[in-house]
């Protein structure tokens, strides 16, 4: 059992929610221990939010294309879904909603209605903590995936292969588990459906006429619940969830034998998510030292964690969906099927340096390109909120802690005190004197355009 | 584990000796060019400075029998009875193949021979899975093994061995977008620099600092090492590119495509001055699984017209010898249409090669439509590492062996630049690469390829076809070979050093003995 620490809980909060301020982490830590922690706050069901428009159940349209709602619309939800984000407190269930919108990414430029995506995104959120067997089998015939990898329209006279493919290949056991001939055999099974509006219709006319098919070494006449059931019983599917899971929430390189042993729990709770995430966040090896830090923050964490880390509760979205699409993640447009891969993937040359941008901003009230941002910190309130405030080198140490996971050098550490004194000393350090609100922003910065800072 | 430690420590000290410009940087995996001994590093690759390789990424695999079209045959019609394109409606190249009807541009060029098109390029059990699919053409891999390093990675440390030590001058290699290209990427670092406007780049980096400090050697201290690099090379090329962007003219009016705005971009970088070997641009929608007639052939107008436009650019400002262009996509589709009027994921397809240095016209055998494989779909006819393999070579200048330290293979090249081969490869299988040097005065340093097993023999003859000395005589498996002969006895004048196999092969080259 891990130790009962703020060190440990930090680097839990860092890893299952977007990003936490000071008093979540107080609130944690009030829990006593990780299990009633994650029973209590983290993995705790809540209702369903309401929706952000009355759009989303006006049946689709094109003249929605044309008049410029749909582009409307869905920039509308892209805010109603981080919203959710920045107010998520202790719940990581929009991080799991972020996780299946990674795992079965649909992209915006197919799925042309926002009405879809909403659905779907509301499908991710009512199973963030449910059966994952289940939510496959719903996917199969959620309207925007059906749009998305082409089973709309698909009939069992030669199939669209195109969702088969990727149900087997991301979705479920992985690539190399299956072979051509099972993603054409599966393709007849996924055929017969046909989107209209909001909903999505099986004709039994479009399905698969053969009295049976053979997938993955069964012949049975497979209708979709028993192909996932059957997929489910492969015992690739369990461990490739698992491996996902694991790269998202531990270490981008899989470590096969714990995944493992995350997969037989999974497998032996009926694919239900509660209890392997339960398993996860209270083993030993999550909280292993060499994993703490070792995250490089994807463009939602950082933007929406740094508004969490600095108490910005009602963020600039305009500036969140602008630097998003530049940092390579617009929700709603993952880059392909597969989704994000994300960890290095996120930087390059020119994503490194717009994420100090974006950093930037949230404290100059500019963005890169001069445009206002409509909310900023006030960093003399920021500041008095920790009771270290006016002793510069305690207050130095506790926003360090609170901001980084990656142990900070002492070079560096003595570098962001010297940005917060600006040329004086210690001693003479207090929030009432002259200047004393820049030098917070310009240390803040400072601390933002670390590397460390990426790194979660 | 252990491999790994080591490297940090040599890189910690290389970093020590540099004044700390080195970080160390992941998981590092034995790799063949690693153990190449110093004193062949420096005789090393890019031989030719200056000459740049543009490499256009068709994201979601490019239909190929639609792109170059077999419009004579009835077997393309008897499977796409409904997205087939009719003769009637494409454009005639030769041999019964035709282009698609939105590459009016591309026609032209290829009229003036300046496109070489090369005809089912592939490799053995093509995956299709278009992640997969990608990160094999990206790494240069066969098809059962993964490897972690772009083919362009590999390149590229072998043409700039001192790196990540110390950063060369010029941005390595370029690509414009925002995620690196596994292409770039290897296990010494990341060589691209990426971005998508040289003056915004310039101006968000500027203000970035980054410190020199080695990261501890954990797994988190991998990551910020690797940051850190990522930093210090923003840092560095960010003002290379800005400058050279400003000094950079454009010849030409480039249409309004993204596509047409990488390359332009290319095009005035190259004409400012910059010294970098290899730029990756990228169009994507090739995944034409539904309703693609149309689709597909807006994506190949908008590349005819944005190649034409570079093209002309760099022949109107003198830089078009310099330059070269070459298509690559993860697969080709299906030979039969699905029932949704698109294409699933298939298997050989199609290259181009532009630019004013390839020999041009139509490379290799029409598609088979009647003997495909196991899926009924294409059989590859040349390893799209042969492609590579030629431009590397003869167009980039790196020799056979280290041609072959890439790939881990010895591919034999194809007639695509007018000073690659002029043969089909069936026809040699054997390749003498270079004796030097020439004039010789005692030891001459001979490399050879040869791509099947088989018993060869290398000798030296005098013009009358007499032989004088033999060099090596025995069973070579396939591969490139060094050797180094000692000539010194021979007497001064004109020979022809040889290599043959055993059905008459033969290529031989002109020495002079001092």
């Amino acid at each position: 059992m891990p130790v009962w620490n703020s060190s440990n809980m930090s680097h839990l909060l860092s890893r299952s929610l977007f990003g936490f301020s000071k008093s979540d982490l107080t609130m944690a830590l009030g829990y006593g221990t990780f299990a009633d922690f994650i029973d209590k706050a983290l993995l705790k069901d809540a209702a369903m939010p309401a929706a952000p428009n009355a759009w989303v159940n006006t049946v689709p349209n094109n003249i929605q294309n044309t008049d410029g709602s749909t582009g409307r619309w869905y920039n509308e939800m892209t805010a109603w879904w981080y919203t959710r984000m920045v107010n998520e407190s202790l719940s990581m269930r929009e991080k799991m909603v972020l996780f299946f919108h990674n795992h079965f990414a649909n992209e915006r430029a197919k799925v042309n209605y926002p009405q879809n995506m909403y659905a779907q995104n509301q499908l991710f959120r009512k199973y963030a903590f449910g059966n994952f067997k289940q939510l496959v089998k719903d996917v199969s015939k959620d309207p925007a995936m059906l749009i998305y990898l082409d089973g709309n329209n698909s009939r069992g006279v030669n199939p669209n292969e195109n969702y088969s493919r990727e149900l087997m290949e991301l979705f479920t056991m992985g690539i190399g588990n299956y072979t051509e001939t099972d993603v054409k055999q599966a393709a007849k099974v996924l055929s017969g459906y046909i989107v209209s509006g909001l909903t999505s219709t099986f004709v039994p006319a479009r399905w698969y006429t053969e009295a049976n098919v053979t997938v993955l070494g069964k012949t049975a006449k497979f209708d979709i619940n028993t192909l996932v059931d059957h997929i489910f019983d492969q015992k690739a599917t369990a461990q490739f969830i698992c491996r996902k899971l694991y790269q998202e929430f531990v270490y981008y390189k899989p470590d096969e034998v714990f995944i493992t042993k995350m997969a037989t729990v999974f497998r032996a709770n009926n694919f239900e998510m509660k209890p392997v995430l339960k398993f996860l966040f209270t083993s030993d090896d999550f909280y292993k030292k060499e994993i703490i830090g070792s995250k490089i923050k994807s463009p939602t964490q950082l933007l929406v964690g740094s508004a969490k880390l600095l108490q910005v509760k009602t963020p600039d979205l305009n500036n969140f969906y602008e630097l998003a699409r530049t940092l390579q993640m617009q929700l709603f447009q993952p880059p392909n099927v597969a989704g994000w891969p994300g960890q290095r993937e996120w930087i390059s040359s020119t994503t490194y340096s717009y994420r100090g941008g974006f950093t930037d901003s949230l404290l100059s009230g500019k963005r890169y390109n001069g445009v206002a941002v409509t909310s900023k910190l006030v960093p003399i309130a920021y500041a008095r909120t920790f009771s270290t405030s006016e002793k510069a080198i305690e207050f130095v140490d506790e926003i360090i802690g609170l901001a980084l996971r990656f142990p900070l050098s002492d070079t560096r550490r003595k570098f962001l005190l010297d940005t917060l004194l600006d040329g004086t000393i210690a001693a003479n350090w207090n929030t009432y004197t002259a200047n004393s609100d820049a030098r917070v922003n310009k240390f803040l910065k400072a601390l933002m355009r670390l590397p460390e800072y990426q790194l979660c | 584990m252990k491999k790994n430690v080591s490297r940090k420590q040599f890189l910690h000290q290389m970093a020590l000796l540099s004044g700390g410009a080195a970080w160390g940087m992941g998981s590092v995996t034995g790799k063949a060019y690693a153990q190449v001994p110093a004193s062949m590093a420096s005789m090393v690759a890019g031989a030719q400075p200056g000459k740049a390789l543009v490499i256009i990424q068709l994201s979601g695999g490019n239909d190929g029998l639609n792109t170059v079209i077999p419009a004579e045959d009835d077997q393309y019609f008897i499977k796409r009875p409904d997205i087939g394109i009719k003769k009637d409606a494409a454009i005639p190249l030769k041999n019964g193949m035709y282009l698609n009807p939105a590459m009016l541009g591309i026609k032209k060029m290829y009229d003036q021979g300046k496109v070489s098109v090369l005809q089912n390029i592939g490799y053995s059990n093509p995956n299709r899975s278009h992640f997969r699919a990608t990160d094999i053409w990206n790494t240069g891999s066969n098809a059962n093994i993964v490897w972690d390093e772009g083919w362009a990675g590999r390149y590229l440390s072998i043409k700039y061995p001192q790196y990540p030590m110390n950063l060369p001058t010029h941005p390595m290699a370029i690509q414009l977008g925002s995620v690196e290209s596994l292409l770039f990427q290897s296990d010494l670092g990341r060589f691209g620099t990426v971005f998508e406007d040289p003056n915004l780049f310039y101006q968000l980096v500027n203000g970035s600092t980054a410190d020199s400090d080695m990261p501890p050697a954990t797994l988190a201290g991998d990551e910020l090492g690797f940051l850190k690099q990522i930093a210090t090379s923003s840092i560095q090329y960010s003002k290379v590119i800005q400058e050279c962007a400003a000094k950079g003219k454009i010849g030409y009016t480039y249409p309004s495509s993204n596509l047409a705005r990488q390359l332009q971009i290319v095009s005035k970088l190259i004409s400012g001055g910059i010294q970098t070997p290899i730029f990756l641009t990228t169009i994507g929608g090739f995944d034409t699984h539904s309703n693609q007639l149309t689709q597909h052939a807006n994506l190949w107008k908008t590349i005819s017209e944005a190649v034409t436009a570079f093209q002309t650019d760099l022949e109107n400002m003198n830089l078009a010898d310099s330059v070269s262009v070459v298509t690559f996509s993860e697969f080709g589709r299906t030979v039969k249409q699905n029932g949704t009027l698109g294409t699933d994921h298939g298997t050989a397809a199609p290259m181009f090669v532009i630019g004013k240095t390839v020999r041009g016209g139509l490379i290799g055998e029409n598609p088979n439509l009647k003997i495909l494989d196991a899926n009924g779909d294409l059989k590859f006819n040349y390893d799209y590492r042969q492609v590579y393999s030629t431009i590397i070579r003869d167009h980039l200048g790196v020799d056979a062996v280290k041609t072959q330290q890439i790939f881990n293979q010895a591919f034999e090249r194809l007639p695509i630049y007018q000073n690659s081969p002029d043969q089909l490869p069936e026809f040699t299988s054997l390749e003498l690469v270079t004796s030097v040097p020439n004039p010789v005065i005692d030891f001459a340093l001979i490399q050879y390829s040869v791509f099947e097993k088989m018993q060869i023999k290398l000798a030296v003859y005098d013009l009358q076809g007499q032989e004088i000395q033999e060099i090596y005589q025995g069973n070579r498996e396939v591969g490139s070979y060094q050797i180094t002969a000692d000539l010194a006895r021979i007497s001064s004048g004109f020979y022809i050093i040889s290599l043959s196999g055993p059905n008459g092969q033969r290529q031989s080259r002109r020495m002079i003995k001092q």
